[in-house]
């Protein structure tokens, strides 16, 4: 742009040729070493303004996505970080989950175990029977023979279910009670359910000690 | 000044501006047709927001469609095809060889064109859909994607044909330009017209193709003039000129992500909005580096373009920002769904993109044509005529917005009250936007005066062979 005459608005004339203009940007593209440690402002300036405004995306983006929910229409809403109050199990659904995955092995899954070896829960007294007695099997286990509905059994020996020394299972109290309840309200059992607070007792007052024998649980209420 | 080596080099007329004449003018004059079709039809629509009654009874002319009416007009009408020539011209231009297929250009044109009319009798007819930014019948937009292939399709081949290898940063921004509309506008055809997406997915779509329409179609053809005419008219290298690429990345990839603002308060799932209100603030990075690359414009000078253009980036630099603040949920609870969200589209649209256009259309024409516009006159009262109408259009919507933002907040105020405290502001922004049909009577008429007028002097006579711009600065 040419300084001495004045800019005729109806034909303005070109500062620089295309060619020119071309050239002139190719050569400002690409990297320049910064020999003299010349540090420009600008670029600096630059980066960290762009860091900034990451940076407050991020935050913005964290704060108000409501962990990209579908169902989510208020930004303010608090995120769902699950410490809600715990959900109830329905010792039915946890009984019949323990009893299926472990107690089925030899009582069979239909309660009726397997004639000579294992015993039935089915229709069993000791199932319908004292709670005490009930308890302490599954707890502590049984040893020696047992005679279930008038039948002798005596190959196998129930094992240690309980959260007690030499015990293979360790399940805790609430686990304990819920798969009886299950076992005592299936296979046509109609018997009031077992609390975990009912195991939790037996458990105390029994502390360590080996399995059960028939003789020994008879002479328990 | 040094003088150049030879002639071939730096002469500024050459056959790549001739033989583009007819087709370039011919899109250039429906582009100025459009602007005052578009003009005349905002104006009534204006008027009819404080005096209902006007052509109330006229079904072809009541509020809606007076709005989609003047929205289409501008955008398909003169926006499109202005923007087209001049990314044409541009990418032309740097490529170093004239454009191929020009009688398709002309084709597509006449057919382009052709389908707005069409589809501007249909929606004064009620046959337009209810989509921002896309009112027209559905039976026009197929024809308008092909034909704007064939006006693009040159344009493309200007770049892949070019003859140094380093593209400019103006060619850039005009080949995403012309690449990134046929997707928005197909996609949307699609989602929105021909198998309409329901629910909130609709509404989603709806405000992703305005958003991209904006910063992937209109924006980038207004920088394309922008890029190309500030270094080549100030004859000084882009200004941090290594900042250009990554801005331009930021807006390709950010820009269409930010179209979840137009949804701030409304019934889609929180994080839609929050994505668009983030994209805005990385934005803003294109905007500082737009600013300050083409900062050149700012520094004054006699050149009636370079006027335009400052005008024009100043525009567009500031509706970045004031986009980026509006996204901000306190203050979209004022300014969301109000005259607000018009005055932003205003100083989009007329601030910003039309001034970058003005500016080029007035560099472009006399070397196209080859012969000087008739009248200086004429240039600097378009020029007054399109600052003043703008910022007062956008001043006056933009107050009458913050007014009906709070007052809807308040339950006590009624609609009628609110309407009645907007008028006063309402009638600024009829009076800008009369002023700004005034100024675009005057480009068409000037632009007609050109066409008409015989060529005096042999083309190559009266453009100074144009100096070699200067070493960058090491």
């Amino acid at each position: 742009m040419s300084d001495q005459d004045p800019i005729d608005p109806r034909l303005e004339q070109a500062g620089a040729s295309d060619e020119s203009l071309l050239t002139a940007h190719e050569k400002l593209r690409g990297w320049k070493a910064d020999d003299g440690a010349n540090y420009r402002m600008l670029p600096l300036v630059l980066l960290f303004a762009f860091s900034g405004l990451i940076f407050y995306a991020g935050i913005y983006l964290n704060k108000y996505s409501v962990r990209y929910s579908p169902s989510a229409f208020d930004e303010n809403a608090p995120a769902n970080t699950g410490a809600g109050p715990a959900v109830k199990v329905d010792p039915l659904v946890l009984g019949k989950k323990n009893f299926e995955s472990v107690c089925a092995t030899c009582h069979q899954a239909t309660g009726l175990g397997v004639p000579g070896i294992y015993p039935p829960l089915a229709g069993s007294e000791w199932v319908s029977g004292s709670n005490e007695r009930l308890i302490r099997i599954v707890l502590y286990g049984l040893k020696g023979p047992v005679k279930v509905k008038g039948v002798e059994y005596g190959a196998a020996a129930m094992p240690v279910f309980g959260k007690v020394a030499g015990s293979g299972y360790n399940w805790s109290d609430e686990k304990i009670a819920a798969t009886l309840t299950y076992v005592r309200a299936s296979f046509g059992n109609t018997s009031p359910a077992i609390t975990a607070d009912q195991v939790t007792a037996i458990r105390t007052k029994e502390g360590d000690r080996k399995e059960w024998s028939q003789e020994e649980l008879l002479k328990l209420p | 000044m040094t003088t150049a080596p030879h002639a071939a080099d730096n002469a500024e007329v050459t056959e790549v501006d001739t033989s583009a004449r007819c087709a370039l003018l011919l899109l250039l004059a429906f582009a100025v047709l459009w602007l005052v079709v578009s003009g005349v039809l905002a104006l009534v629509n204006l008027v009819q927001l404080h005096t209902p009654a006007l052509l109330a009874d006229c079904s072809l002319l009541t509020y809606g469609r007076t709005h989609a009416l003047q929205e289409t007009a501008f955008i398909y009408g003169w926006a499109a095809n202005a923007g087209l020539a001049v990314a044409l011209w541009i990418l032309a231009r740097l490529g170093g060889s004239p454009l191929r297929s020009l009688n398709w250009v002309m084709a597509g044109t006449v057919f382009w064109n052709l389908a707005i009319a069409l589809g501007l009798v249909g929606i004064a007819t009620g046959d337009g859909t209810s989509n921002a930014w896309l009112h027209l019948p559905r039976y026009v937009l197929p024809m308008m994607l092909v034909a704007y292939g064939t006006i693009a399709v040159p344009g493309v081949l200007a770049w892949s044909g070019r003859r140094h290898e380093t593209a400019f940063a103006a060619q850039w921004y005009g080949v995403a330009a012309l690449f990134l509309f046929p997707w928005i506008f197909s996609l949307a055809q699609v989602m929105l017209v021909f198998v309409p997406e329901r629910g909130v997915l609709q509404a989603l779509v709806a405000g992703w193709f305005v958003q991209g329409a904006w910063t992937l179609w209109l924006a980038p053809l207004a920088l394309t003039a922008a890029y190309y005419l500030v270094p080549k008219l100030s004859g000084r290298t882009i200004t941090s000129y290594e900042f250009a690429a990554l801005s331009f990345w930021t807006l390709l990839f950010v820009g269409a992500w930010t179209g979840g603002r137009h949804l701030i308060g409304g019934p889609v799932p929180a994080w839609i909005p929050t994505i668009a209100v983030v994209s805005c603030a990385l934005l803003l990075f294109h905007y500082i580096v737009v600013a300050l690359n083409l900062r050149a414009a700012f520094s004054g000078g006699g050149s009636t373009v370079m006027k335009f253009m400052a005008l024009g980036l100043g525009a567009y630099v500031l509706g970045g920002f004031i986009d980026a603040a509006t996204a901000l949920r306190s203050v979209a609870a004022f300014s969301q769904f109000t005259y607000f969200s018009t005055a932003q589209t205003q100083l989009a649209l007329t601030g910003a993109f039309s001034m970058l256009l003005y500016g080029a259309i007035y560099f472009l024409a006399p070397r196209i044509t080859g012969q000087p516009w008739p009248s200086v006159v004429l240039i600097r009262a378009h020029y007054a005529a399109a600052l003043t109408g703008t910022v007062g259009l956008v001043i006056a919507l933009a107050g009458a917005g913050w007014i009906q933002g709070h007052d809807l907040r308040d339950p006590l105020v009624s609609f009628a009250a609110i309407a009645a405290h907007v008028r006063p502001w309402l009638l600024i922004a009829t009076a800008a936007q009369a002023i700004l049909l005034f100024g675009n009577l005057l480009l068409a008429a000037h632009l007609v005066r050109l066409i008409a007028a015989k060529s005096a002097a042999p083309a190559a006579g009266l453009f100074r062979p144009a100096p070699a711009m200067e070493a960058p600065a090491s």
